[in-house]
């Protein structure tokens, strides 16, 4: 794996690989190499199988990770690709015609995340949720606490009590 | 495509009309499997309300409702469990700091009321109270610490010849484990005399904020660095971690915190009065715990406060009565710094009732606050307890401290099994090896082991340093030479087995096996049985005037004696403990302070 | 046998690219929802179908019914809060949640598993899978008329629940297995109730055989019927026996071993016809496999040693920044779980990989267009889909 992501790193400007365990790598990688390094990988290097497509919002550094998870069955060889966006304006670009199968992952992020993958088939329709009108639940920002309180009414009749707040105004209410 | 055997060969299945329906005729009563995770059960004698089983439900089923007055180390409160949001997924159970929540077997159970499945198990009687299947935890508990990391201590052979702090202290990663194991109950805050936010500044440790954690330890006590030693932290008797396992070690962890802030950061944390002067004066008698800790809070609200001291050095008992092995005079040191930065004035080495009256004090002064101590020692009165050669153990503490030359024999028998006993036996023990090479120190106790009163890791650190414990033995006579040059001197201690201390009524009354006598040959006999305050400062007119409480001068709650100008707490008052002194000053400091703003109320 | 070729004289123009123009208004279309009560067994999820006459010309997978945002919730839990409810994405085999969310905290904690919580972890997934083989089975038989299959079968599986009650505490949703360990060793005589267990399916897989395996009917409905390209394989990220009904081995126990399998002796049966008798075969070859696993399992656990490792205090384990990806071979493919943790308590993100995500959506949409009404049930079927792990 060292040697490939070596070959690969000038080739693609790839960031620090992390080899997070034998079998198991993460590399960070620019929008614009992203295409031509997945065909590379999936055409040279044997990593066909697309294992996950998904989104890491991290809220106070401004950013989404998407995150693409390809697997080499042969050399038994998973590589993470990270990708960042801009959380203000998130737009991907669609890879459903080297992955069919990615367009359904790429609907679930536009409708969970808010990230637009301009292209993807069906990208727009409505996927997991019906009638959503709040902001994309899987967003960091989305509280679903507040969301549940909301939307739901609590049933009576519970009340806890803090052990500490609760022995300081029996025992010493003064001190 | 298909063959006649495809078409023949599905009718076998009709062998199976004939066969026994493997349907359950009733499946209602079907015993669960023995581990089942059924209805809760609590056994609510065991369980101490910690709460720990309501913070690790992921789905908030769990409320801690009261069912009981609190009393020390149990909140009173129990777990009620709403069944509407349960997942049973025994989280609770698998937590459970004392084991008392566990699950039954039993999983069904019919009610029209939906409120019905909401009850707390263990009070609300059920029918599966007593099923003694279903889900317990296995082994012992694997959520979080048992045992607390080892303190690095230094070696008997090491310790021994010299008076250097014995225990290390923990280091970081040490603490980190050992602040891991706490689940945040604040159980222990209520027995803290001075309640103490315990569980918020072990957080500050785990999260490496010792700034916080200094900050958190000031707002209830200026003794942390002293206390962080030598407390006798009654608040890990009540920690819900002994229960399985050994109990958190706050004293340690607080040691842990002022061990990592310097001295200057330490001012820079706790800073200095915020307020304008208020132009009241208050003096403080004796700069013990109870004394310094009023001075500490009356000089952080404006008041002009002097300590005076009758010893060369501030401290009392800290000082004086505490060997330096295990409180260092500079830790002590340090946490007086931090009160004189507050602008408290001590005055060392002036004995109010010689060198100034009490009623100067109360000429000058708002307010007059006493924390005197226990300075003298309290005598056995056995036949030769006069003779030269006996020593009270708090007197001998004193001079040693004091760098006088005590003397120093071959042999020493100390009377008593307290902590002041330790003291003075392990004092000696290091004198004598500093200047024969040898230890021989011998301590008698009334108490068997089972129920002595020192600290077992001071009677086992004194054990380890050669010293002879030999419990359950009376004092009976210092055994005195006859004739010679030395006659009238002490040369041995005689006991008798004790058979038992107390009466029927609870009365102090010893009772003796005398075939069971030892002679302990000893040049000098040691009483460690008890301190005694002296109040000969007070005058005959004022010792005439206050109220007394069996030999102790009476306060009310607040510290308040039958003086309106005159305030008493600490050991004095309410026995030995550094602690419970600093929680009389702050007491004290409460109730001057109120007097005080009174006062200013009626000059408006 | 009977041939019956419809009569498509009143059908719509076939366009150029040999594709219907799907125009409602021309009334020679119909729409149809299939779901989502139950099409088949396979749980909540509807596929909402365009016919023209006995033709499926286009179809549309739903989810959603049951859409908890367990993704979510899981971001909102402390790391030993997510584990009761991780087993709830994928109802009928739940341990492989539980796996792949422990082993991840056990990764990203470093945290040692102990050897032999790692056999009863392969147990417990050896017993999952037999219970998913029994309900596809079954299914598959229910789908096709053959109720009975699926009785026997359901039957069976309700057995293995008993073993998973006496050794789990639980039924259904076992919360077993935690990070560090699992809960508890095998209770006292557990190996033999397991045996009678296996001895009695193995007796049902026979009948099963003669009734689903050796029937005309059966073989007709299923033969040649719902065919998947191996071409596609890669494409639509098909795992698990849909692959291997194919001709691809793919199976991670062998291609990527985790717990203890590289100590265990088992062939991946492979089929090659890709149709709807292939993937059936598969699973029912594979459930004797299983079978076969689960005696060695319990033959080749160390009898002694703990199962648990003692964790650091759950109320704040916080674990360091990082990620991982851990995956196993649930009876669907592969299941995985993406874990990222930010050093605070909670998880950053969970990502679950269940095999139906792909299975059901992109692939069964391809799949459906051309199809007979009478066999999208025994296609979807036949493809295994859990609807839970599709929308978490």
């Amino acid at each position: 794996m060292r040697e490939l992501i070596e070959h690969l790193t000038p080739r693609y400007s790839l960031g620090a690989p992390v080899f997070q365990r034998p079998g198991l790598t993460f590399v960070d990688v620019k929008r614009d190499k992203l295409r031509a390094l997945l065909l590379d990988l999936r055409d040279k290097h044997g990593f066909t199988h697309l294992v996950l497509l998904t989104a890491v919002d991290w809220l106070e550094e401004g950013r989404f990770q998407l995150t693409y998870l390809l697997n080499n069955r042969a050399a038994d060889q998973t590589l993470g690709l990270r990708l960042y966006l801009d959380r203000a304006n998130p737009m991907g670009d669609t890879i459903h015609d080297i992955w069919p199968t990615a367009a359904t992952y790429q609907r679930e992020l536009r409708e969970m995340f808010g990230i637009a993958f301009p292209g993807s088939p069906r990208v727009d329709e409505e996927f997991i949720l019906e009638g959503w009108t709040d902001m994309p639940p899987y967003r960091r920002d989305f509280d679903t606490l507040a969301y549940s309180q909301q939307t739901f009414v609590e049933r009576g009749g519970r009340e806890t009590h803090e052990p500490r707040a609760t022995m300081k105004h029996k025992l010493y209410p003064e001190g | 495509m298909g063959s006649l055997r495809d078409v023949l060969s599905p009718f076998t299945a009709w062998k199976h009309v004939i066969e026994t329906p493997v349907t359950l005729k009733n499946p209602i009563g079907r015993e669960a499997a023995d581990r089942y995770r059924g209805f809760h059960q609590n056994d609510t004698e065991k369980c101490i309300g910690c709460g720990s089983c309501e913070t690790i439900c992921q789905n908030a089923a769990i409320d801690m409702v009261p069912v009981d007055d609190p009393k020390e180390g149990d909140s009173g409160l129990r777990p009620q469990i709403d069944y509407g949001r349960c997942c049973w997924c025994a989280l609770c159970v698998d937590v459970c700091m004392t084991g008392s929540l566990t699950m039954s077997n039993e999983y069904t159970w019919v009610d029209t009321d939906p409120d019905a499945f909401r009850f707390i198990p263990g009070v609300d009687e059920k029918p599966w109270d007593a099923i003694a299947k279903g889900y317990q935890r296995p082994g012992e508990r694997m959520l979080s610490g048992l045992t607390r990391p080892e303190m690095m201590e230094m070696e008997p052979e090491a310790r021994i010849d010299n008076f250097d702090e014995i225990v290390a202290g923990y280091s970081r990663e040490q603490a980190v484990l050992e602040a891991d194991r706490c689940v945040e109950c604040g159980l222990c805050v209520a027995t803290c005399p001075v309640h103490m936010d315990i569980p918020d500044y072990i957080a500050a440790i785990r999260e490496g904020d010792y700034d916080l954690g200094t900050q958190i330890l000031y707002e209830t006590n200026p003794f942390s660095e002293v206390c962080g030693r030598v407390c006798t932290h009654k608040c890990e008797t009540v920690c819900a971690a002994q229960y399985e396992g050994e109990p958190i070690a706050i004293r340690w962890l607080k040691r842990h915190i002022i061990d990592n802030v310097s001295e200057e950061r330490r001012l820079e944390i706790v800073g200095t009065p915020q307020v304008l002067p208020t132009g009241r004066k208050v003096a403080i008698v004796g700069a013990g715990p109870a004394g310094l800790t009023t001075a500490y809070d009356l000089a952080r609200q404006g008041h002009a406060v002097t300590v005076y001291e009758a010893q060369d050095h501030a401290g009392g008992m800290m000082r004086y009565g505490i060997p330096e092995y295990r409180l260092p005079y500079d830790a002590l040191d340090r946490d007086i710094a931090v009160i004189r930065a507050q602008g408290v004035e001590i005055k060392t080495g002036v004995r109010i009732g010689s060198d100034i009256t009490l009623a100067q004090l109360k000429a000058d002064n708002d307010a007059v606050v006493l924390g005197i101590g226990l300075h003298m020692g309290r005598s056995t009165r056995v036949p030769g307890s006069d003779a030269p050669g006996v020593e009270a153990a708090i007197d001998l503490l004193r001079r040693i401290t004091a760098g006088e030359e005590v003397p120093v024999p071959k042999k020493v028998a100390v009377i008593g099994g307290g902590n002041v006993a330790m003291d003075i036996a392990r004092s000696m023990a290091r004198l004598q090896k500093q200047k024969y090479g040898a230890v021989g120190v011998t301590v008698t106790a009334l108490e068997d082991f089972a129920h002595f009163l020192a600290d077992k890791e001071e009677v086992t650190e004194s054990i380890e340093e050669g010293i002879e414990i030999l419990d359950a033995r009376g004092p009976q006579e210092m055994v005195t030479f006859k004739s010679g040059k030395r006659k009238g001197e002490v040369k041995g201690l005689r006991t008798w087995k004790v058979i038992s201390i107390f009466d029927d009524q609870g009365r102090f009354a010893p009772q003796y096996d005398e075939a069971d006598e030892i002679v302990h040959e000893a040049e000098m006999v040691v009483e460690a049985i008890g301190q005694m305050a002296d109040v000969s400062l007070l005058g005959d007119e004022l010792t005439e005037a206050l109220q007394w409480n069996r030999g102790r001068i009476a306060v009310d709650a607040d510290g308040h004696t039958s003086e309106p100008w005159l305030w008493a707490g600490g050991d004095s008052v309410h026995g030995p403990d550094v602690i419970h002194a600093v929680a009389d000053g702050h007491k004290l400091a409460a109730s001057v302070s109120a007097m005080l703003a009174a006062k200013a109320e009626v000059a408006k | 046998m009977f041939s019956f070729q419809p009569d498509r004289s009143q059908y719509p123009d076939i366009g150029p690219d040999g594709k219907f123009e799907i125009d409602l208004e021309t009334g020679k279309f119909l729409k149809l929802w299939q779901g989502p009560n139950h099409p088949g067994i396979t749980g909540n999820m509807s596929v909402e179908l365009t016919v023209n006459g006995d033709e499926v010309v286009e179809g549309k997978t739903h989810v959603g019914y049951l859409h908890r945002g367990f993704e979510k919730l899981m971001e909102r839990r402390t790391f030993i809060q997510v584990f009761p409810i991780v087993c709830r994405v994928c109802v009928p085999e739940p341990d492989f949640n539980e796996y792949c969310y422990a082993a991840a905290v056990e990764e990203l904690a470093g945290i040692e598993t102990p050897e032999k919580a790692k056999w009863i972890r392969a147990l417990i997934l050896e017993m999952g899978r037999f219970n998913s083989y029994m309900m596809s089975i079954g299914g598959i038989g229910g789908a096709l008329g053959n109720g009975i299959v699926g009785q026997w079968l359901t039957y069976v599986r309700d057995l293995m629940l008993d073993r998973f009650e006496e050794l789990t505490g639980a039924r259904i949703y076992h919360m077993f297995i935690l990070p560090g360990g699992v809960r508890a060793g095998l209770p006292e005589g557990f190996e033999g109730r397991m045996e009678e267990v296996l001895a009695t399916a193995e007796r049902y897989l026979d009948d099963t055989e003669k009734l689903l395996f050796t029937n005309a009917v059966f073989k007709k409905r299923t033969k040649g019927v719902g065919y998947i390209d191996p071409a596609l394989f890669e494409s639509y990220g098909v795992t698990g026996p849909n692959a291997r009904a194919g001709g691809v081995a793919k199976d991670v126990r062998k291609d990527s071993p985790y717990l203890v399998y590289d100590q265990l002796d088992f062939d991946v049966p492979v089929e090659h016809d890709s149709d709807i008798w292939a993937r059936a075969t598969v699973r029912y070859r594979d459930l004797r496999v299983t079978i076969d696993l689960l005696r060695q399992i319990l033959a080749k656990m160390p009898k002694t040693g703990e199962v648990m490792t003692s964790l650091p205090n759950v109320l704040h384990w916080k674990i360091p920044r990082g990620e991982t990806y851990i995956k196993g071979e649930s009876s669907r493919g592969e299941y995985g779980y993406y874990l990222v943790t930010d050093g605070s308590g909670y998880p950053r993100r969970v990502n679950v990989r269940g095999p139906s995500y792909t299975h059901a959506m992109a692939l069964l949409e391809h799949l459906i267009p051309g199809t007979n009404i009478a066999d999208v049930a025994a296609l979807m079927v036949s493809l295994h889909t859990y609807p839970p792990e599709i929308e978490r």
